[in-house]
Parts: C-alpha cells; sequence; structure tokens
C-alpha cells in the first residue's frame, strides 16, 4: 500500500484563486477551472441557528425559505423561473453555523444569476403571505425528517443532551411551537442583521474570467449598505461530569441506539484526528464496529459514525441499528469497548493508512465538481477561518500519527462525557 | 447553450464476450470503475424476490481466493469502498479507484465478480441482515410508500416487486439459490465493464483483458422480460396508525426507457414535476403550503415504465394533496404545456444537463446506463437537440397517452381510519397492513 502523498494533493491550485473585498465588507473568492462549461456560485452567510435565541429557534432555516420569495427587481416565483430558464438550478441550506445558497449553471448564465442574488440581498420583499405558506411547508419538512423519523427524533434528543448552555443544544429547524410562532417583523429583523454583505462570501468556481465576474460583482452589490457585526454568540458550555441519557419511546420496528460526546471545534489541529478516529470505528467494511458488531457478533444491522464539523464545537456520533434479539445493554457495551479499545491502543498503523487514504479519496471525489470546489472554499473559510485551507486538506490528514487519533479519543470520546439516547420500540401495528 | 462533448472511447468486446468501454478524461485523479450486469430483480425466481440483491451484496463476501475480511480490507486500504446494487433491469459492482491502484483494484473487482465463493457463514449473516434490515425500512414511510405503490401499479409482473426483495422470501434463499443465480445470470456476455478517468487506455484495457480475459459463463439463451400489462385502477392506503404525515404516491403506466416519446416524457415530467416552477410543485407547496416537495415523472426500465407523483404531507390534507395532483394532470391532459413552459424547461434541462456529467462517476453510470438499455451512441451528445425537439404537440400526445387519467393507481402511507374517508371519492379503498408490504 503506498501512502498518501502530499505532493499530489494540490489538487487545488490555491494561487489561482482570486480573492477581494468589496468596500461593503463583500468578499470575493473566484477559481477559474476547466472541465465541464458549467460554473457554481455560493454565497455564504455567516449565520446559523448558533445565533438564534429561545422563542425563535428555526428562523435562520425558515427564513432561508423566505428567500426564494421575491425582490424588488424580480418579484415572487422569479428568482427560480428566470433561473431555471437560463439552465441552472438552486437550492441552499441551514446549519449550526451557516446559511448557504448556490447557484449551479451552464457559464452563459453567469451575468443573469449574479443579478438575481444581488437583488435579493439588496432588496428582498417579505410578505405575510409567503410568510404563512413558508411556515406550512417548514411545518411539513419537520414531520418529514423529525416527528416522523427514527434518527430524527433521536438526534434531536442527543444534541439537547451534549449542549446545556450553547445555541447548538436546538436543532436547526427549530421547535415546533416556535416555527409556529415566528412573525413577520422577527424575520424583518434577523434579514437586517444578518444579511448584510459584510456577514457574507461569494464563491465563483467553473468556467469563468475572474476578472470579468470581479467587475460584475463590484458593479451589482457595490451599492448594498454594510451592516453591523453579528452580536457575538454566548458560546459558553459547562464541563459534562459523568454521563447523560435519554429514552424515546416510538412505535419502531427495533431498538436503536446513539451514542455523542461533544468534540473540538473545527479550528485547531484536534478534528482531523477525531475524522480519521470515525473511518477507523464505522467507515467502510473493514472499520472496527462494522467488524465487530454487524460481520462478527451480530448484534447490530448497521453502524454508523459521523464527526460533523462545526464552529464552537462538533458533535462525534454513533449509531446502531440492533439487530432483531439483541439487547440494547449489550450492544451498548459493545460499541463503548471498541471506542474504549481505539483510546487504550490507538489503530495500528495499517489502520490509519486505510483510514487516510479514504478521506484521501473522498476529499479528491469533492473536489472534482466546481460545486463541490465551492463548497469546500466555502466551508474552510467559514469553519477554519481561511479558504486556502481546502487545499490542505489531504496534507491535514496525511500528517495525523496513529498517536494523535489515541489522544484525541482519549480526550473526547470518554465514557463520562458520553450522553446516550436509545429508542424504545412502542405500539404495535 | 454549451455543447457537451463525450470523453473519447475505447470499446472492445473480449472474447469471452464481456464488453469494456475505457474513457480518458481529465480531472481528479481517480477512476470510476463499473461492472454492470443484466442480471436485475425482474430475474428473481417465484418465491425468491430479492434474490439478484442477495446475490450482488454476497459477491464481495469471499471468494475462491479472497476471504471477504481480505477483500474488504485490501480495497479500503487502497482507498476505494466497493458498492453493489440492483434496480429491475441491471446488477452492478463498482468502486472509486486511487488511480495508482486501479490495476490491483480491477483484480479484486474481477475476482468477486467471476468466482465468488458464497461461503455459508457469511451468506447466513447476509441474509439475517437483510431481512432484518428490511423490517426496518417499515420505518421508513417514503419507502413503504414506494414499495406499496410498484406492487399496485405493476401486480404480479417482475417489475411489481422491489429490488430488496421481501423479508419472507429472503429468509427461504440457500446458498445454492445465490450460486445458481450467479451461474445463470452474472455471464461475461450480459455484462460490460465501464472505466472512466484520467487513465491511460492502452494500459487500462491490457488490464482488463488480463483480468476478466479468461472469464467463461454458462451458455444459455437471452432472457427478455416482456412488457407490463396496463395496472389496474385502485386506491391503497398503508395502515401505519401511528404518522402524523402521510406518504402519497400516484402511479399509471408508462414507456420502455428505449422508447421513441422518452425525449417528449423527459419535458412534460420536468413541466408537471421537475425543479422549483413546475405545475405541480406550483399548486402544491407555492400555493398551497401543502408539503415540503412534490416530484413527478416518467421512471421507465428496459421492459416497460411508468409516470410517477410522489409527494407527502399532513394527514388531515392528504386528500386534498391527491385532488390538487390529478386537477393539475388532467389540466395537464387538456392543454399541455405552454410556449413559455416549454422554453424554460428546455433551458432547464439543457443547462443542467453537463451538471448530472460533472464527474468520472456520473459518465461511468451514464455509459453503463446506456449498455443496459441499449440507447444509440448519441445519447449524450444529442441530448439538448432532442429536448429542444419536442413541441407542444409531442407533449400533449404524451400527456394524453400516459398522464393518470381512468387508469391510475393512487397509494396513501398514514393513519387508515382518517385517510380512508379523504381518498374514498377516488374509488374504493383497499387498505393493507404495513408489514403486508415487506
Amino acid at each position: 500500500m503506498r501512502r498518501p502523498e502530499t505532493h499530489a494533493a494540490r489538487v487545488i491550485d490555491l494561487d489561482a484563486v482570486r480573492a477581494s473585498t468589496l468596500p461593503n465588507g463583500l468578499r470575493l473568492r473566484v477559481l477559474r477551472e476547466g472541465g465541464s462549461p458549467t460554473v457554481s456560485y455560493a454565497t455564504f452567510f455567516q449565520v446559523g441557528s448558533r445565533n438564534e435565541r429561545p422563542g425563535i429557534t428555526g428562523i435562520s432555516h425558515l427564513f432561508e425559505h423566505m428567500m426564494f420569495n421575491g425582490a424588488l427587481k424580480y418579484g415572487p416565483k422569479e428568482f427560480d423561473r428566470v433561473l431555471e430558464a437560463r439552465g441552472g438550478h438552486s437550492n441552499a441550506y441551514t446549519s449550526n453555523d451557516l446559511t448557504v445558497y448556490y447557484e449551479d449553471f451552464g457559464a452563459a448564465a453567469l451575468e443573469t444569476v449574479v443579478d438575481l442574488e444581488s437583488d435579493r440581498m439588496r432588496s428582498l420583499r417579505i410578505d405575510d403571505g409567503a410568510l404563512e405558506q413558508e411556515r406550512e411547508v417548514v411545518k411539513e419538512e419537520r414531520r418529514l425528517r423529525t416527528d416522523n423519523s427514527v434518527f430524527g427524533l433521536m438526534e434531536e434528543a442527543l444534541e439537547a443532551l451534549v449542549f446545556q448552555a450553547h445555541p447548538y443544544r436546538w436543532p436547526v429547524i427549530g421547535w415546533m411551537s416556535d416555527i409556529e410562532r415566528i412573525s413577520r417583523a422577527d424575520c424583518e429583523a434577523f434579514f437586517r442583521a444578518s444579511y448584510a454583505p459584510s456577514n457574507a462570501v461569494l464563491y465563483v468556481v467553473g468556467d469563468v474570467d475572474p476578472e470579468a465576474v470581479e467587475a460584475l460583482v463590484a458593479r451589482a452589490y457595490g451599492d448594498i449598505p454594510a451592516g453591523p457585526p453579528l452580536p457575538p454568540v454566548p458560546g459558553g458550555e459547562p464541563e459534562q461530569r459523568g454521563e447523560r441519557r435519554a429514552e424515546i419511546r416510538f412505535p419502531a420496528q427495533a431498538p436503536s441506539l446513539l451514542l455523542g460526546w461533544r468534540g473540538p471545534p473545527a479550528r485547531g489541529p484536534d478534528a482531523a484526528a477525531l475524522d480519521l478516529a470515525q473511518v477507523c470505528l464505522a467507515v467502510g467494511e473493514a472499520s472496527r464496529l462494522r467488524r465487530a458488531l454487524v460481520h462478527g457478533s451480530g448484534l447490530a444491522v448497521s453502524v454508523s459514525a459521523s464527526f460533523g464539523w462545526r464552529i464552537d464545537a462538533g458533535v462525534f456520533l454513533l449509531y446502531a441499528e440492533l439487530a432483531p434479539g439483541a439487547r440494547v445493554a449489550r450492544v451498548e457495551r459493545a460499541l463503548a469497548d471498541e471506542v474504549a479499545g481505539l483510546a487504550a491502543r490507538g489503530p495500528s498503523a495499517g489502520e490509519l493508512r486505510r483510514a487516510q487514504a479514504l478521506l484521501r479519496s473522498g476529499v479528491l471525489h469533492e473536489l472534482g465538481t466546481h460545486h463541490g470546489l465551492a463548497q469546500a472554499l466555502g466551508q474552510a473559510e467559514a469553519l477554519l477561518g481561511d479558504w486556502r485551507e481546502a487545499g490542505r486538506q489531504l496534507e491535514t490528514y496525511a500528517a495525523v500519527r496513529p498517536a494523535d487519533v489515541r489522544r484525541v479519543v482519549r480526550q473526547y470520546l470518554a465514557p463520562e462525557r458520553r450522553s446516550v439516547v436509545t429508542l424504545v420500540p412502542e405500539g404495535g401495528r | 447553450m454549451s455543447a457537451i462533448t463525450q470523453p473519447p472511447l475505447r470499446r472492445e468486446r473480449l472474447a469471452s464476450g464481456l464488453t469494456a468501454l475505457v474513457a480518458s478524461r481529465p480531472g481528479v485523479p481517480l477512476a470510476a470503475v463499473r461492472l454492470v450486469l443484466r442480471a436485475g430483480s425482474s430475474l428473481d425466481p417465484a418465491g425468491r424476490f430479492g434474490l439478484a440483491h442477495l446475490v450482488a451484496a454476497a459477491v464481495r463476501r469471499g471468494t475462491r481466493a479472497r476471504s471477504a475480511d481480505r477483500i474488504d480490507a485490501e480495497v479500503e486500504s487502497l482507498g476505494a469502498e466497493l458498492g453493489a446494487g440492483v434496480d429491475e433491469d441491471a446488477a452492478s459492482v463498482g468502486l472509486s479507484a486511487p488511480l495508482e491502484a486501479l490495476p490491483r483494484l480491477l483484480a479484486v473487482l474481477a475476482e468477486v465478480a467471476i468466482r465468488p465463493a458464497f461461503p455459508a457463514r457469511e451468506v447466513a449473516q447476509l441474509r439475517r441482515r437483510e431481512v432484518a434490515g428490511l423490517a426496518n425500512d417499515l420505518d421508513e414511510p417514503g419507502v413503504v410508500a414506494d414499495r406499496a405503490a410498484l406492487a399496485a401499479a405493476y401486480g404480479a409482473h417482475p417489475y411489481g416487486h422491489p429490488s430488496e426483495g421481501r423479508g419472507r422470501h429472503l429468509a427461504a434463499a440457500r446458498r445454492a439459490d445465490l450460486a445458481a443465480f450467479h451461474a445463470r445470470h452474472w455471464r461475461p456476455g450480459r455484462a460490460t465493464l465501464v472505466v472512466v478517468g484520467p487513465v491511460d487506455v492502452e494500459a487500462t484495457l491490457a488490464e482488463v483483458r488480463r483480468r476478466f480475459g479468461g472469464w467463461r459463463g454458462e451458455a444459455g439463451a437471452e432472457v427478455e422480460i416482456a412488457p407490463p400489462a396496463p395496472p389496474a385502477s385502485g386506491v391503497v392506503v398503508v395502515d401505519r396508525p401511528d404518522l402524523t404525515q402521510a406518504q402519497v404516491r400516484i402511479a399509471a403506466p408508462g414507456f420502455a426507457r428505449g422508447s421513441a416519446e422518452h425525449a417528449a416524457g423527459v419535458v412534460a415530467g420536468a413541466v408537471l414535476g421537475g425543479g422549483f416552477t413546475s405545475r405541480l410543485m406550483e399548486a402544491i407547496r407555492v400555493e398551497r403550503g401543502l408539503s415540503y416537495g412534490v416530484r413527478a415523472r416518467f421512471a421507465s426500465g428496459r421492459a416497460g415504465g411508468l409516470f410517477y407523483v410522489s409527494s407527502f404531507t399532513k394527514v388531515e390534507t392528504a386528500g386534498e394533496l391527491v385532488r390538487v395532483a390529478l386537477d393539475e394532470l388532467a389540466r395537464f391532459r387538456e392543454d399541455g404545456p405552454s410556449e413559455e413552459e416549454l422554453g424554460r424547461v428546455r433551458g432547464y434541462l439543457g443547462g443542467l444537463y453537463p451538471l448530472s456529467l460533472e464527474t468520472h462517476e456520473a459518465w461511468a453510470e451514464k455509459l453503463a446506463e446506456m449498455e443496459v438499455y441499449g440507447l444509440p451512441a448519441d445519447e449524450v451528445t444529442g441530448f439538448v437537440d432532442r429536448i429542444g425537439a419536442v413541441d407542444g404537440a409531442a407533449c400533449l400526445a404524451v400527456a394524453r397517452r400516459y398522464l393518470p387519467g381512468e387508469r391510475r393507481v393512487v397509494v396513501a402511507v398514514g393513519p387508515a381510519a382518517r385517510l380512508e374517508p379523504q381518498l374514498r371519492a377516488l374509488g374504493p379503498v383497499r387498505v393493507v397492513a404495513a408489514r403486508a408490504v415487506m
């Protein structure tokens, strides 16, 4: 097996990224990329559920929906109509930390996209009818992803265990009662506070002329006034002094288990090492948990792990769907034993190489599209403070040693810092 | 509109009968590898629904030379993950190979496809996992709805059971069933190997010949699936008393993938249920806030297809959603698309097409699809012209022929006691238990 080569890591030519800032604070990063005759255009607003407060949880996400309901130049229903007719499509997502809008399109539609996006940043219109309709749509989204979903219910309960003080404790989609409560005035205040150009970064990647993009963006966005900085997030979280548990009763087929730990912030040396721990534990058939619980003892039908990078603190998750007849306590012990084993001895050299090779392929795969490149630059800048980090990802993973993985597993995935959510099947069908 | 160019493609029919397709294109240093075989779930024997799926999942669980653990460790240490799956027409095994590891990964792929051992212990474990996984799918209302809709629309036709199979059929499948299915349907003459990436074409072909050249398959007649009969009309409610949101499906007979009506179907489907500006999205989400999403399209296999609408809404508005959708479809059957809609959809489909072919994986998928469905060589390069040539009359013709009218199936998953009264007006409602669908 060959080691991941760092010199092959230069899949993004960072020197080719043209970075600039308009006087109103809007930041722009443009990367000309060959390949397909397409462009990805992403607008990252540095606002997400961590910037919310109780009573209006979910406003970042509900507001994301409002951004598609008309502005001054392009009125209601025009945004998608104009974009789709020009051969593009748009969507958006909201996370704990960010709200991101993107358009992917044939290169000829660039001017239209700049016009559409600058129009809504400058002059979004928020009317009561659209708010009521989007409120219903979002409630359906919540019913789909959370209220009628085993994993959705468990994840929501887990976040509320892992965080007691930090805003990460409420779900990005918001509590149902808050979705019902958010008013037009809340939305207007949210727009003024969060959607100023000084809180946004544009990423334009693909078949473009960077100089022309700069001129176009300056012309379209230049007159939008800067806004005040967002108030700081109350980021504190008390130390966890012992395991926390919750139980959910729901008419499911089989019990499941979700374990979670508060991890480090994305920025810093530990996040990459935890990514490798995640792969060692549960990515791929040769991972420890899949070998032990799925292929070996057969205690679980499926096992997965995730570590989502966040500005303040990521959450490391282990999820297992139990096999028929398996006992929850036994599966929980088996999961804990595997984590403890990794904490005690760290991964073997071969195991770490496997994890590094898989992560390398994953990064390369993501960087294989204009969309993936734009997102990687944006995520790196938002979470790590610098878009250049997107190009260093492979080197960062390749530099992790077995001792680093052992240290972060010991430090972050300790039993007394664990939170456990158990799904107990209830009722018959 | 930017033109789409197809990467230079080498096609070679090996002496064994295997078709090899190697396309070299610049990009990230990974090669997409797909082995695709005409061994899909429509070939599942009676009483063994899910066998094709089991075989595709089992081939990597041990070969004559390598144990499952060794295969997993070897493939993953090279930075690849082996994936396998089936749909109604085809089985596929594939991976994304770091360039420098391509020869070794081709060797593993060949061994897995050609010489699986189906070790008894591995088969037993896999079967247990699949049965349990299928049971857990009962917790996914969308999956339950799709399964019920397929069964209602296709009836006893081989497309009428989902590729994942049925629980009790999977539980009854024996190792010998797997081995027999593999011997019969995993044959080089029914297989295509696709490799796409920044590869050296000659070296890659040499490697393919070396690894797959000795593949000898049973001789046997081609198996073709007959076109499905038009479905009966019906309304089915799958009872899930606990749900607060109903999953809804509407299905009507469509056409096969190779049909001359395909382009018109793509355009009509996009006007009705593609993107954010489609008629159904407008009527259901934008005008009424009934759902987070709704999609409609012609879904086509080798032997036939369906027109398929899929959405969800809170239980109390399920009847309203179905009525709104059927009204929109009826209106389209009358008038077809407007010129404005046609222009917009042509722009939309043409603009997005290059985006759907940005990666090596996507190209490998497309080339495999062209083989399985026997599509012409200009499938990709001619796409924009074919879409551009679809006029209002062509859309109206496919709409009148296929959109749900007299013959249509409506399926809803949720509390039957509250759904049945809302759907009664559409015809007699058949209530089934969720377990019966699995």
